[in-house]
């Protein structure tokens, strides 16, 4: 027979490492984020509310901000649009569509951080493959392109070290990585859209592929939508490995790649000032947490509807 | 209904305008994708010269040429020649120690796998099967977790390592893995589908609860186990931000992305086709398990995407 108490060994290990794990970090991150405390400092001293007040009012911090939504901001929508235009194309595809698929998915496997060593190498403005194919359209119409023009005459950008660009560059490659994921969700979120609905539509008149798809596929991807953004949001919030990569100390050039995950790491582990690691901290699981929330509440709603 | 008939005998031509259409715009996106494995690939293959003057095609010419560290020590040029290859993978595997990363990575990966299994199936099969007082309390406890990024509260859960002295350790790179709520709400809701009949069963035969766990229970989530295998290995195999927090001192630790992360950090130019090398060692793992289990993989890393 079962013993009375069996579920409290089988809760037991799980509950106890959710609360280590878990709940007991956003505490202490909370206790500390009020304090100005160091490893090896020996006493923390209470300090109110002043890393908070510093997040809002240094300069460097506005860059911080400014470099994750701007980074959150291209890449959450494009990875998501690409992801949603590559599995309508290969949804119509059929079989063929598969090693469209595998090859899109490739990025999602491979490490990012070695990923990025070789995007680094990619866009070396010397011997990378990317400055250099840009430079064979040199003499071409292309040239039509002031920017493109410019960049045959006085060479093409440094990607990664030019502040008018890194940002965009190191949010290209959050999308390289990203959009195979939410292609493959969108993928299986297709499946489920009933093939009656689209006889339907054709009924009442929608006969191009657009009308069918504003009128079927999108609300009936309603839901993997919700989720795919959520989760897409999120991670890019979380975005490190590359950064770290290209700019180990400094947040690259005039901190413009300066992102939240990275200012954590660097206020906290490698200058030790971990009460202003512990408040970056908790605004960051603020919007975490929020994002998450709001992702339930569509859902619920949704569920509720229907 | 005429109409109809009609568009679809002409659509054979239409159609492959249409087809051709999206396959160059496919085809562009594969080139794209496919391009920094194209050069890490051809960068493994090639001499520095060839890096640095970007000739020599995808496989470069293969020429043997003079390892300049091994001429300083004063070998005679002829005894110095290595091919690029070979040249590449072994420093590769001698400037650092790879193999050691290597097992590292097994090691930490496999470890924070089994321990998650461990700590989570039980759990799950109490929330899902066993009634007990406080038991919404811990699903819903688990339901918060799903919420909270381990990598956002990746500081204090640093700081209460380094209190406990655990840093530069194995500990430190599996505990905050150990457990894993979305691996509990996974089989929580497979448990859900087996039937309280199949236990009962069980539990006639006179089987301990334990038994029924790990013996009845288990064998029929197997798919979503594999899934969350799949799922968890990625997941750790790749991680770089955690390893990088918590450990700091001594290479024998260093998981694979930290001893990639390394050796670009003493690079100097004749080191690339090495790095490239290192690089592919380790990425190659995963995307050949990748392509022999496609579906699987895909199954398992979209698993979040089924809540």
């Amino acid at each position: 027979m079962p013993g009375r108490y069996a579920h409290l060994w089988f809760i037991g290990p799980a509950l106890f490492l959710m609360f280590a794990i878990l709940i007991l970090p956003i505490l202490i991150a909370f206790g500390l984020s009020f304090t100005d405390y160091g490893l090896g400092n020996g006493q923390a001293n209470f300090v109110g509310i002043d890393n908070y007040t510093a997040i809002l009012n240094k300069r460097s911090f506005a860059k911080m901000f400014g470099a994750t939504f701007r980074y959150v901001l291209v890449v959450a929508p494009v990875s998501v649009g690409l992801g949603l235009g590559a599995a309508l194309l290969l949804n119509s595809l059929g079989r063929i569509g598969e090693i469209y698929k595998t090859i899109y998915f490739l990025p999602v496997m491979a490490a990012l951080i070695a990923m990025a060593i070789v995007w680094e190498l990619a866009l070396h403005p010397e011997i990378g493959v990317v400055n250099r194919f840009l430079s064979t359209g040199c003499g071409s119409p292309l040239e039509l392109w002031p920017w493109y023009a410019k960049g045959c005459a006085d060479g093409f950008p440094f990607w990664l070290t030019d502040k008018r660009y890194a940002i965009w560059t190191v949010a290209f490659i959050g999308i390289w990585q990203a959009f195979g994921f939410n292609m493959v969700l969108y993928l299986a979120g297709l499946t489920s859209v009933p093939r009656e609905l689209y006889h339907a539509a054709e009924m009442d008149g929608a006969t191009s592929g657009w009308e069918r798809f504003r009128l079927v596929t999108w609300p009936a991807l309603g839901p993997t939508t919700v989720f795919v953004v959520t989760i897409t949001l999120i991670r890019s919030f979380q975005v490190f490995d590359t950064i770290e990569a290209f700019y180990p100390t400094g947040g690259g050039p005039s901190k413009s790649v300066y992102v939240m995950m990275f200012a954590i790491y660097e206020k906290g582990i490698q200058q030790n000032l971990l009460g202003l690691g512990a408040a970056l901290t908790m605004v960051f699981l603020g919007f975490v947490m929020l994002l998450t929330i709001a992702q339930r509440w569509l859902v619920e709603r949704r569920v509720h509807y229907s | 209904m005429t109409d109809t008939t009609a568009s679809s005998s002409s659509p054979v031509f239409r159609f492959s305008a249409a087809e051709t259409t999206k396959h160059v715009v496919l085809i562009a996106g594969a080139v794209i994708v496919l391009l920094p494995f194209y050069v890490m690939i051809s960068f493994a293959m090639k001499s520095p010269a060839e890096i640095m003057q970007q000739t020599g095609g995808f496989f470069g010419s293969q020429a043997p040429f003079v390892d300049h560290y091994c001429s300083k020590l004063g070998n005679p040029e002829s005894a110095c020649m290595v091919n690029p290859i070979a040249y590449n993978f072994t420093q590769a595997f001698t400037k650092a120690p790879l193999l050691r990363y290597l097992l590292n990575g097994v090691i930490v990966t496999g470890s924070i796998f089994v321990i998650q299994v461990a700590v989570a199936v039980p759990a799950a099969y109490a929330l899902a099967k066993l009634r007990f007082w406080g038991r919404e309390a811990v699903f819903g406890l688990v339901l918060f977790g799903l919420l909270i990024p381990v990598h956002a509260i990746a500081l204090p859960i640093y700081v209460m390592l380094a209190k406990l002295g655990l840093t530069n350790s194995y500990a430190a790179l599996i505990i905050p893995w150990t457990i894993s709520v979305f691996g509990i709400f996974l089989m929580r809701q497979f448990f859900m589908t087996v039937p309280d009949d199949l236990i009962d069963a069980a539990r006639m035969d006179g089987m301990s609860e334990f038994s029924i766990i790990w013996k009845v229970m288990l064998p029929t989530a197997i798919p979503a186990l594999l899934a969350f295998a799949i799922f968890s290995v990625v997941a750790h195999w790749n991680d770089y931000f955690w390893p990088r927090i918590v450990i700091t001192g001594t290479r024998d630790l260093f998981t694979p992305p930290l001893g990639l992360r390394e050796f670009k950090g003493d690079i100097d130019g004749n080191n690339y086709g090495p790095m490239m090398a290192s690089a592919l060692v380790i990425v190659t793992p995963l995307i050949v398990a990748f392509l022999i289990a496609q579906r699987r993989f895909i199954e398992g890393i979209t698993l979040s995407g089924m809540k």
